[in-house]
């Protein structure tokens, strides 16, 4: 098939129970902004430069009326962002219950991250916003005045009470801990090696799509892992120009459909 | 609804039978209201149901004065009040009716048997149910509309009914609609969540349940002030609480949008199936997250006539540039796309569609308007491009389509592509389309065209005392034939705010509901109301309804009608759609598209099932 559009060299995918702020996440990061959203149909298609590289991102509803077209998102996916509300119990299970499974259809090299999103009503300090070169974010349509958050001692979850910026703080549902854990039964899940893969501390985030807190810092470390699966794939296809893009991706030596990926 | 010329008639049938409702306690909760609707509709439950009851198109018009008329050049006796409609008056005592017979409405229903009667005090003991249950249980800090309308309208219940309308919260709350599944299950409710409603909705399931073992399909309840009309299918019964005045085969309608829409998100077939499998499946699972686009769907029925006239408004626009447009679309295609579709401003520009798609079918407006719908609860973040699976009800409720949704004039966001492809894996494919379609827009310059395109001002028309009208034509020529339309200019002043928006909108439906009663339908109606003089017509070719001002006399009226009607035809090129190209796509056609379970068509449920 012909084509004129920039083929994405890697796609990534977000997935995640409903109204953990998947597409919040993704809006802040793509628009710098955060504002209300819409529950999301089906899936959102995004494409985002990174240097000369073209990154796919599908924003997936996490509505269990779309739940079996997770597995055609992920398809040949390099990359699956496991997100859950940290204020959510429940979220987090989803990820484990009802999400995992879709993610079959990823590559088998793919690279999973854990991001507890609404960091914001748990923790003082995602109030600051941290992005990738440590200057605090603009927080634009943020309202929250920027006074001095409480400094935390290396403790991951939050003090009972703490002075707040946006009034109360709500209970923290989902520790730090309980992600790392959750990351080490994906590996088994997928039959790595803790060893030879990524290390918790690496892919596990906590962010807040509100105040910005983490954002860049997840979707920027995720650009750069995924850099060598892109290196790959543009060197298979100098080797073999004809050959679908897709095609060398597919996990399970899928035949790949025409166009599809 | 606006009653000009019989206030008083009204009035004093209103006092005949106005429960003492000064003399209800203040209620705050809809299971309340209900009960004091019961209250209305059966000062003395054992007496009135004991008598006959009597089925009947609609209380409302029961004392109206309308002028009809076989044809246009009829010489009216007067310009105001030509007859007046005995037709209701001997119901005009405003008996609360309990309207349970499937068929033959409009009729004395002299058969008010055992089980009619049962089931009215059961609807009175049922209310009275509720009103216990649920003291105390808050509906979202807001009042019924019920209730509002009962302490709003009844001490100045004689005239000005209109003033009221300006309100807000009369207009947000006069219709009040719940879904649930026929196990009494909660599945939807317009306002307040269904949990804080969920022993009123028991109330009403127990009503249908009990109505439909005796064999009758409860279908209606009247007070004076309010319609409760009650709709099954399949495993959902659909309810809605009314005082818009609206007739209830409107209110069954639209209850039929909200059905329409539930099945676009869920399909009918996997709604069967997950209820055969689990009788009292919580539905709210599979649709959490979807309220949004069922609020949107009750607030366009509300405000948007395309929904009333069950046809489609598009953009007019010089047919040069429409058909321009169509043919990029026709360029730029794929296998199994089937339809594409440009929208501007939430307007159609153009459609096409695929040939042997056409050839059974046409695309159905109720579809159209879900599609809309669906672009529009769903616009939030609009740098994407979507691709979801949606089923089209009327094209075939049990298969899903997959549309690719992207807005062509970023950061506006007001032109918008739809592509409907049959085959869920090819989004690449037809993403491929949207750029083709871009480029080509990009070389004709089309945004901006399409930009200067707007609805026209019915100024335009150059028929003076003529402030507003809605045609609908009928597939005259063949080219209409793909899709029912009408055309209506711009809501201007007096029209321009919100309340007049809907104050005429109300006239119309009230037109509406006169020219399509089952009982009793009319060609003609011409109607002087208090602020406005309002003619619909109906005839084998189209249906249009008009709006002058008040002091135009009858002959004015239809000299501006002939103009009008003459303007229309010159300018039908710009107004429709006229001639829809097609393309082909389909690798080898079948020519079951619709109905039959093509092979084409995805008939899975998304993976959902798998969950329950
Ligand atoms: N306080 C806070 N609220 C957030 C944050 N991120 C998202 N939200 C809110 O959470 C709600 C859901 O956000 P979305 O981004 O739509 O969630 P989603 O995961 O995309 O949901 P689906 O599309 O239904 O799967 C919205 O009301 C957001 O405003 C956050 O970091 N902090
Ligand atoms: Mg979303």
């Amino acid at each position: 098939m012909p084509d004129k559009m920039k083929r994405p060299d890697v796609k990534l995918v977000l997935l995640g129970d409903m109204n953990v702020g998947k597409t919040s996440l993704l809006h802040r990061y793509m628009e710098r902004k955060f504002k209300e959203t819409v529950s999301t149909v089906g899936g959102a298609f995004f494409l985002k430069q990174w240097g000369p590289y073209n990154i796919s991102i599908w924003d997936t509803a996490g509505r269990e009326q779309f739940h079996g077209l997770g597995s055609m998102y992920c398809r040949g996916a390099a990359a699956v962002i496991l997100t859950y509300d940290v204020t959510n119990w429940q979220s987090l299970a989803e990820l484990e219950e009802r999400f995992l499974s879709l993610t079959d259809t990823a590559n088998h090299d793919c690279i999973y991250a854990i991001v507890g999103n609404k960091a914001d009503l748990t923790d003082p300090k995602a109030h600051l916003s941290r992005t990738s070169d440590g200057q605090p974010e603009d927080q634009t349509e943020c309202e929250e005045e920027r006074t001095e958050p409480q400094v935390l001692s290396a403790c991951p979850t939050p003090p009972a009470s703490p002075a707040s910026l946006s009034g109360v703080m709500l209970h923290k549902q989902v520790t730090h801990e309980d992600a790392v854990a959750l990351y080490g039964r994906i590996l088994r899940y997928k039959g790595l090696d803790e060893k030879s893969s990524l290390p918790a501390e690496k892919v596990c985030f906590e962010t807040s799509a509100k105040t910005g807190y983490n954002v860049d810092a997840l979707f920027e470390t995720m650009f750069d892992l995924v850099l060598p699966s892109i290196l790959r794939k543009r060197h298979e296809n100098q080797e073999s120009p004809t050959v679908d893009l897709e095609d060398s991706q597919g996990a399970h030596s899928r035949k790949a459909r025409i166009g599809c990926c | 609804m606006e009653r000009a010329n019989h206030q008083e008639g009204e009035a004093q049938g209103v006092r005949i039978c106005d429960p003492p409702s000064e003399s209800n306690p203040p209620a705050d909760t809809l299971a309340t209201s209900l009960s004091l609707l019961g209250n209305h509709m059966f000062p003395d439950p054992v007496e009135r149901l004991g008598s006959t009851t009597v089925s009947r198109d609609d209380p409302a018009n029961s004392s109206d004065v309308t002028a009809e008329e076989p044809s246009v050049d009829a010489e009216p006796p007067s310009n105001q009040l030509m007859k007046l409609e005995t037709e209701d008056t001997e119901t005009s005592e405003s008996q609360p009716v309990v309207s349970a017979q499937p068929a033959d409405r409009g009729t004395e229903d002299a058969a008010a048997d055992n089980d009619q009667n049962d089931s009215g005090e059961f609807v009175v003991a049922m209310l009275a149910k509720a009103k216990l249950e649920e003291q105390g249980i808050g509906v979202k800090g807001r009042s019924s509309p019920l209730l509002e309308a009962g302490t709003q309208e009844s001490p100045t219940f004689t005239s000005h009914r209109d003033e009221d309308v300006t309100a807000d919260s009369w207009r947000q709350h006069r219709k009040h609609v719940f879904v649930l599944s026929e196990a009494g299950k909660p599945i939807y409710s317009r306002y307040g969540s269904e949990e804080a409603l969920s022993s009123t909705m028991g109330v009403m399931m127990a009503l249908v349940s009990f109505v439909q073992s005796s064999d009758n399909i409860i279908r209606s309840v009247y007070s004076e002030e309010h319609t409760v009309v009650f709709l099954q299918k399949g495993p959902l019964v659909l309810v809605c609480v009314s005082s818009s005045r609206q007739s209830e085969q409107q209110l069954r309608g639209e209850l039929m949008y909200v059905y329409y829409q539930i099945i676009s998100m869920l399909t009918q077939a996997s709604i069967s199936r997950i209820f055969e499998h689990k009788k009292n499946y919580d539905l709210r699972r599979l649709l959490a997250g979807s309220e949004k686009i069922l609020d949107g769907l009750l607030n366009l029925v509300d405000s948007d006539p395309s929904f009333l006239l069950a046809a489609v408004h598009c953009l007019p626009l010089a047919s040069s540039l429409r058909d321009s447009l169509s043919q990029i679309l026709q360029k730029a295609i794929t296998p199994n796309l089937v339809f594409s579709i440009l929208i501007a401003k939430n307007q159609l520009l153009t459609i096409v569609q695929e040939k042997t798609v056409i050839e059974d079918t046409r695309l159905e407006p109720a579809d159209v308007h879900l599609l809309l719908n669906l672009i529009g609860a769903s616009s939030a973040f609009q740098a994407g491009e979507i691709w979801t699976p949606i089923c089209l009800p009327l094209f075939n409720p049990d298969c899903y389509f997959y549309a690719y949704i992207s807005y062509l004039d970023p950061p506006d966001c007001t032109v918008c592509l739809l592509l409907l492809s049959t085959d869920k894996e090819a989004f690449y494919a037809v993403a491929e389309c949207k750029r083709k379609i871009e480029e080509a827009m990009e070389t004709q310059n089309s945004l901006s065209l399409i930009a200067k395109a707007q609805s026209y001002s019915v100024s335009q028309v150059g028929v003076s005392d003529l402030r507003h009208f809605m045609y609908k034509p009928f597939d005259v020529p063949d080219n209409y034939r793909q899709l029912t339309q009408f055309t209506s200019p711009e809501m201007e002043a007096p029209y321009g705010s919100e309340e007049e928006k809907m104050r005429l909108l109300d006239l119309y439906r009230y037109m509406h509901s006169r020219i399509h009663s089952t009982s009793r339908p009319l060609k003609l109606i011409y109607h002087v109301a208090e602020r406005e003089t309002l003619l619909a017509w109906v005839t084998s070719k189209f249906e249009l309804y008009t709006c002058f001002s008040p002091l135009v006399t009858k002959a004015c009226a239809i000299t501006a009608i002939t103009k009008l009607l003459r303007w229309i035809k010159k300018e039908e090129d710009r107004l429709f759609i006229r001639y829809p190209p097609k393309y082909s796509t389909t690798p080898n056609p079948s020519k079951s598209s619709r109905g039959g379970k093509s092979d084409q068509q995805d008939s899975t449920d998304n993976g959902f099932l798998s969950l329950l």
